[in-house]
C-alpha cells in the first residue's frame, strides 16, 4: 500500500495566494494520476491559510521564518506526523507531495531573497526568486519523523514554478509513486 | 468538505471526487476513521482555522455529508467560533 500525504492546495486550489491557483479547486491530474495508483491519500493542512488568511500577498522563506509561523508549523505537523507513524508502523510506503517552489510547502527547491519586504511590488514571475531548498512546513514535518524520515519519500510537484511543465511534473511525481526516482527538471 | 471516504473511494463505486472537480469546487478532507482522539482532535482543529479562513475571506463553503459524525463535530467546533456553515452539497 502507497499512501500519499498531499500539500492542501492540491486539492484545494483555493487556498493558494491571488493568482497563485493552477486550476478552480481539485489538481485533477493529479488526483487521476493517484487514482491510476491505487494509492491512499491524505490531505495536508495549508500553513499559509490558516496564518495569513485568504487575502495574504504571495511571499518567499524569509518574511514567513519567524518563531510564531516555525510553531504553527509544528502545530499543523505533529498530528500529520502522527499519521505517517502509524502508516509506516502499518507497513505502508509513505509518499509526501509537497509543491516546489513554495515557501513553505517545497520540497526540492523554495523561494527565498532576502530582498523582498515592505512595500508589496514583487513579481509572480520569471523573476521569483526560486532557489534549492525545502520549505518551512515541510523542514519541520521531516524534522518531526526524526530517524522514520529516511522511510518516507518526499517529492515536489512544481506548482509554484513559472515554467510549471505538467506533463513534466506528473512523470517525476508518477517515478516516485512507482518507487523510482524523479527525472531531473 | 467531504468525508474521507470520498477522498478514497471505493473501487467501482462512484467517484464522488470527480463530480466536486467538475463543477470548480475545492475539497478539504475529514481525517479518516480511527486515528487516537488526540490525532482526530488536533486535526479538526486546525481544519477549523482553516475554514475560518475562507468564511472570513468570503468563500462559500459547503459540507458534502454533512451528517458525518466528523462533519457534526466540526461545524461544532465552527460554532464556537461564531461561524455557521449551511450549504449542503
Amino acid at each position: 500500500m502507497t499512501v500519499c500525504y498531499l500539500a492542501h492546495c492540491l486539492l484545494n486550489a483555493n487556498a493558494k495566494v491571488d493568482e497563485g491557483a493552477r486550476c478552480a479547486g481539485v489538481s485533477t491530474p493529479v488526483l487521476s494520476l493517484l487514482r491510476e495508483h491505487g494509492a491512499v491519500i491524505r490531505q495536508m493542512p495549508c500553513p499559509e491559510l490558516a496564518f495569513g488568511g485568504t487575502r495574504r500577498f504571495w511571499a518567499v522563506r524569509e518574511q514567513y521564518d519567524t518563531p510564531a509561523f516555525r510553531a504553527h508549523c509544528r502545530r499543523l505537523a505533529e498530528p500529520v506526523a502522527a499519521q505517517i507513524r502509524a502508516d509506516l508502523a502499518a507497513g505502508a510506503r509513505v509518499v509526501i507531495i509537497g509543491i516546489d517552489g513554495s515557501p513553505s510547502m517545497g520540497v526540492e527547491l523554495t523561494a527565498a531573497a532576502g530582498d523582498w519586504g515592505g512595500r508589496p511590488d514583487k513579481p509572480n514571475d520569471e523573476d521569483y526568486p526560486v532557489t534549492p531548498g525545502t520549505g518551512l512546513f515541510t523542514e519541520t514535518l521531516l524534522g518531526l519523523l526524526g530517524d522514520e524520515v529516511a522511510s518516507v519519500r518526499p517529492v515536489g510537484i512544481g506548482q509554484d514554478l513559472f515554467d510549471y511543465d505538467e506533463p513534466r511534473e506528473l512523470a517525476r511525481l508518477g517515478a516516485v509513486i512507482e518507487g523510482g526516482d524523479p527525472a531531473a527538471r | 468538505m467531504v468525508p474521507d471516504a470520498y477522498l478514497n473511494a471505493a473501487a467501482g463505486g462512484d467517484d464522488r471526487m470527480v463530480e466536486l472537480a467538475a463543477a470548480g469546487w475545492g475539497v478539504v478532507a475529514l481525517p479518516q476513521p480511527g486515528l487516537p482522539a488526540d490525532v482526530e482532535g488536533a486535526l479538526l482543529r486546525d481544519i477549523a482555522d482553516q475554514l475560518v479562513a475562507f468564511l472570513d475571506g468570503g468563500y462559500e463553503v459547503g459540507f458534502a455529508e454533512p451528517d458525518d459524525p466528523l462533519a457534526v463535530r466540526l461545524r461544532n467546533l465552527l460554532a464556537t467560533q461564531g461561524r455557521h456553515v449551511e450549504r449542503e452539497l
